[in-house]
């Protein structure tokens, strides 16, 4: 078969799958089918380093793939350290709170060691994955930016919040040494000058990735106001008969409860 | 706007002081960035048109202009490839750019999704770990 025609088997198609079975789970027209496209497009995708092993395409869903695992322990470790906390509905054990945070550690030290020792997503008779090392800085570069923003809001519209504003200070510091060791320390398979490299990438591709979805969005709200404003006013409709309101009256009794204090 | 920017800015700093100059790519992948997350946001956007619309007896003409901008995107993208060695990367051509930016693009939304996801999970678990404040004297009872 073609290679190119392959690729679109293997790795486009399911990826489209993705964000169309996503469409069709959140509008409410076909839960499950929308579920099962995406679920099966994601799983696709990123065994497309098997399926279409020719396309270089496939270098990100074996990337998927690979950082799958501590994603998810890390997403689950969020979870509990959230819900083990003090909330009003849905609350775990509190031992919840403490294998969370554990969890997140491991997970954060899973893709450490990913950079350092020789876990590194290897593709293609034993290269380094290409988009590990775009994943990578973009991750660390973005969650210590976000930390840091989240600090300062909670600083700012938060009541007595200074102490939870430090605490996440620090682990924006914390993201950010982990750059900085990536700056100065080689790995196993990727050298300190590389890394140095995509951070200058990582930055150009965050700043890029903000404004481009900034603009579209932009354009998404004047069309929509262009439109809406295009629309005739609506007409006024004929205030409500004595039949009409008593209806309504009955209704409304028929479903209010309870006693009066 | 500073707190997400500052410590972005610190790192690349740090970055400088090793002795690592601006990347030469670093511009084209600046421009790709933008171009590319216009478009598929747009598309993104479209999608939630399309399939939230129902209540609002589905309307043609917000469709036809969603997708007049991201044809504009497009045909941008498309030109400034094409011009010699502006937007270009290591890449054989237009087809191959286009779909590195795609793929290029899947692998930084999943690292700021991720991302995200640690950053405000971390700030709701800092805020649900400090102990319940009494709002109100009736609580005390």
């Amino acid at each position: 078969m073609d290679s190119m025609l392959d690729a679109a088997i293997w790795f486009w198609i399911p990826l489209m799958l993705i964000p169309l079975g996503m469409w069709f789970s959140v509008s409410g027209k076909a839960k499950k089918t929308g579920f099962v496209f995406s679920i099966s497009g994601l799983i696709l995708v990123m065994a497309s380093s098997w399926t279409v092993p020719s396309s270089d395409s496939s270098a990100a869903g074996h990337l998927l793939l690979w950082i799958s695992g501590p994603a998810i322990l890390m997403c689950y470790g969020m979870y509990g350290a959230v819900f083990g906390g003090n909330v009003p509905v849905g609350k775990l054990d509190s031992s919840a709170r403490l294998t969370g945070f554990a969890a997140v550690l491991f997970s954060l030290l899973i893709f450490c060691l990913m950079h350092w020792s020789n876990l590194t997503p290897t593709w293609r008779d034993g290269q380094v994955n290409p988009y590990w090392i775009v994943f990578w800085p973009t991750f660390l570069l973005f969650s210590t930016s976000l930390s840091s923003l989240s600090a300062i809001a909670l600083l700012s519209y938060g009541d007595e919040r200074g102490l939870e504003a430090v605490k996440l200070s620090a682990f924006s510091v914390f993201m950010a040494g982990i750059a900085i060791a990536g700056i100065i320390f080689d790995g196993e398979k990727i050298s300190a000058e590389e890394f140095q490299d995509y951070l200058w990438l990582a930055a150009a591709d965050i700043f890029g990735s903000l404004i481009g979805a900034g603009v579209a969005l932009g354009v998404f709200a004047t069309v929509i106001w262009g439109y809406e404003r295009s629309l005739p006013p609506p007409k006024n409709t004929h205030p409500p008969t004595g039949e009409e309101i008593d209806y309504v009256v009955n209704l409304a009794k028929k479903h209010i409860v309870g006693e009066d204090e | 706007m500073l707190a997400a920017l500052l410590p972005v800015l610190v790192i690349i700093s740090i970055n400088v002081s090793f002795g690592d100059d601006l990347h030469d790519e670093s511009f084209k992948r600046f421009g790709n960035a933008i171009l590319t997350s216009y478009v598929l946001v747009g598309l993104i956007l479209i999608g939630n048109l399309f399939f939230y619309a129902d209540s609002r007896h589905r309307p043609f003409a917000p469709l036809i202009g969603m997708l007049c901008a991201i044809f504009i995107g497009l045909i941008v993208a498309w030109l400034l490839i094409s011009k010699e060695d502006l937007l270009l990367e290591a890449n054989s051509g237009l087809r191959a750019q286009m779909l590195m930016n795609i793929v290029h693009g899947l692998v930084t939304s999943s690292a700021m999704i991720l991302a995200s996801a640690l950053a405000i999970g971390f700030t709701f678990a800092m805020i649900t770990g400090r102990k319940r404040r009494l709002l109100f004297l009736d609580d005390e009872e």
